[in-house]
């Protein structure tokens, strides 16, 4: 702020010397021409009479002649003064308003007024560079988990769309190139609250940037980066960039999951959506002969996983010289005559994934026409053609920006529950498939909250007192309600760890101890419950043993008379 | 030779030197303070405090200072004679209006100490 007031002052040095010098000349010139007053005896107007008539003059208010009507060389001089006061004062004023549309200021005052928010921020929140599609569904995911964002996006129309959305907490948002280290330092990335930084620009290397930053600047930081190619994520992961997403990559894994593991896929998807949204219908992939057209990054990565499944694939790609690829039938598979070539009429599904969604709706429905039964997949790039995707109604649309933003989500909900989604992965599809309806019976249809608490004399400093009392203190009691112990709170453990060895869906009677980590999933009010019961020493009492604790010295007395 | 400290330092010693100017007298003589003198010492003040603006630096603030503490006290005796002048009680009032002048005095002598610091330091 400091800044601005001495750029503002250094820049209307000219204009107010300008003014003093006119307001001197013209009120000094006032005072020596001879008038006359109501008498006709000889006048000359005092210093502070010539100011006050120049003071009204020059801003062009005009009171007229006071204290007496002027003469004919007050006038003469009234008249020059007019023209050399009025002038150099608009001059002012015009240079103070060009000042506060001036470009340089503006800029100046907003990231002024940006790191200010940033600073006074007091809970933990992530930065999220790039609010594009991508950055626009983390940030309203993230809001809707009640965690704090800051934004940093290049262009300005989408930081003034950030303003007009309807969020539930202020975001502070700047209009900045993230790959400036100075940007990232006034975004929070030195601040102690700050829990990590997402970089999801659709600039591979303004997200490699980021991540280079980053891991300078903080080293413990968390850092999600963006890497649309094979080269920037194997340079991301050289210098230890915490999670590397890839949308294409993760595309092919979830397709495959969905292929050989519905249950896992589901339980993925469910757990890192907004909190509210139905439980997301499953489809299920055939096994069989597949037709993929585009063989591109996502191409590559849908051939690789579904060869994993052991499904044969069959290739279609408009340029195999550029793409790499082998043994392919050439052509964009918009026409009917390569997608007959690629044996369309006895393949169980077709995977359209050019980069060109005009492009991919046109095969997909060229590839319906000639074999209805088709299961299709299709890649979706820009979200603005969204209404044409639902209407054509595919059984699997693929978003870049949806499956970055829910991988996002799984890392910054909680450390943990990304550990959890790894450990699910390699659990077999009739655990989910338990899993999940085990969770459908507790927390309903509705995508739950996800959330992880630590026993620690911070956080949950009722357990930690019974603990240190050497009074066991089971998981169980934790999912009860603390106002009719009968009850349970609706909510599962999902996953405990215990010096860094996580257990997968822990037993309710295991005992808890200092240092853990527990991860639970359930309903907004069960979660808003549990801080009670950890914090509380008579609510875990009353969950553990049924009885309300005596308050106060007297009853303490009784109670203790009473039970001798 | 820089036109730009010549003027500065013009204006900073224009200012000193009217002030004294007026400042000097019977204290208690209207006959021995002009009221033009006060004028031209108000606007070669200001003048003078408009140059200092912007300067980051800290002697750059401290000369901003004392001209705005001079320009203060200067406008206010300013304020006092005007309202004072052509009433009775002009012959006791001009003490004030003159020792509020010599207050501003001393800031503009502080402003040239400063100036001569900063010259003197360059050394050159």
């Amino acid at each position: 702020m400091n800044n601005i007031i001495f750029m503002i002052l250094r820049r209307m040095r000219a204009p107010l010397i300008a003014v003093i010098v006119s307001f001197a000349i013209a009120v000094a010139g006032m005072t020596l021409m001879p008038g006359v007053d109501a008498d006709g005896n000889p006048h000359h107007l005092s210093l502070f009479q010539a100011f006050y008539i120049i003071s009204y003059t020059a801003t062009t208010i005009g009171f007229g002649e006071v204290p007496h009507p002027f003469s004919t060389a007050q006038r003469l001089w009234m008249t020059l003064s007019i023209y050399m006061t009025v002038i150099p004062w608009f001059y002012a004023i015009g240079k103070i308003i060009s000042l506060f549309q001036d470009v340089g200021l503006r800029v100046a005052v907003t990231t002024s007024r940006f790191a200010k928010e940033v600073e006074a921020l007091s809970e933990p929140f992530y930065i999220v560079c790039g609010y594009g599609e991508t950055g626009s569904l983390l940030v309203r995911a993230l809001d809707s988990k009640h965690m704090r964002v800051v934004v940093v996006e290049i262009l300005q129309d989408r930081v003034n769309e950030l303003e007009l959305e309807d969020y539930q907490y202020d975001m502070p948002a700047l209009c900045a190139d993230v790959q400036l280290p100075d940007v990232l330092i006034k975004a929070g990335v030195r601040h102690p609250m700050c829990a990590g930084v997402a970089a999801l620009t659709n600039d591979d290397h303004a997200n490699l940037a980021v991540a280079i930053a980053v891991k300078l600047i903080k080293p413990s930081l968390m850092v999600l980066g963006r890497a649309e190619n094979a080269e920037t994520a194997a340079n991301m992961a050289s210098f230890g960039t915490d999670h590397i997403i890839n949308p294409y990559t993760l595309f092919g894994e979830h397709l495959a999951m969905e292929v050989h593991a519905l249950g896992t896929y589901l339980l993925h998807e469910w757990l890192t959506s907004v909190p509210g949204e139905s439980l997301p219908s499953p489809a299920w992939p055939p096994t069989g002969r597949w037709v993929v057209c585009g063989y591109g990054r996502f191409g590559k990565s849908v051939v690789e996983n579904l060869q994993r499944e052991h499904i044969t694939t069959t290739i279609v790609e408009a340029d195999p010289k550029l793409t790499g690829c082998e043994n392919c039938i050439i052509g964009s598979g918009t026409e009917a005559r390569t997608l007959e070539e690629a044996g369309i009429r006895d393949a169980v599904g077709i995977v359209a994934g050019t980069d060109n969604d005009i492009n991919n709706l046109s095969i997909v429905m060229t590839a319906r026409e000639m074999n209805p039964e088709l299961f299709v997949v299709i890649r979706k790039n820009k979200r603005y053609n969204e209404p044409l995707f639902e209407h054509f109604n595919a059984d699997i649309t693929m978003q870049p920006s949806y499956i970055i933003a829910h991988e996002c989500l799984a890392h910054m909900i909680s450390p943990l529950l990304a550990m959890f989604l790894a450990l699910a992965r390699s659990q077999t599809n009739v655990w989910a498939n338990q899993l999940i309806s085990h969770l459908v019976g507790i927390v309903g249809e509705n995508v739950p909250e996800t959330w992880s608490i630590t026993i620690d004399p911070h956080h949950a400093p009722a357990v930690d007192n019974l603990l240190s009392w050497g009074k066991p203190v089971t998981l169980d009691s934790l999912t009860h309600d603390p106002s009719n112990r009968e009850i349970g709170l609706n909510l599962v453990p999902l996953l405990l760890l215990r010096d860094n060895k996580p257990f997968l869906q822990p037993e309710t009677d295991l005992k808890l101890m200092r240092g853990d980590q527990i991860l639970f999933c359930g309903t907004p009010q069960a979660k808003s419950a549990l801080p009670l019961i950890l914090s509380n020493h008579k609510a875990l009492s009353y969950i553990m043993d049924g009885r309300e604790i005596a308050d106060g010295l007297i009853w303490r007395w009784i109670s203790h008379k009473l039970s001798h | 030779m820089n036109l730009e400290k010549v003027i500065f330092g013009f204006f900073i010693v224009l200012a000193m030197t009217l002030n004294f100017g007026f400042f000097i007298g019977d204290i208690d003589n209207p006959a021995h303070h002009h009221v033009y003198e006060l004028y031209a010492a108000i606007i070669v003040n200001l003048i003078a405090t408009v140059l200092k603006f912007g300067d980051r630096t800290q002697i750059g603030a401290v000369h901003l200072a004392t001209s705005l503490v001079a320009d203060l006290q200067l406008i206010t005796a300013a304020i006092l004679f005007a309202a004072v002048s052509g009433t009775p009680s002009e012959l006791t009032m001009i003490n004030h209006v003159v020792s509020l002048s010599g207050g501003a005095l001393l800031a503009n002598i502080i402003s040239v100490i400063l100036l001569m610091a900063e010259t003197i330091s360059l050394r050159r």
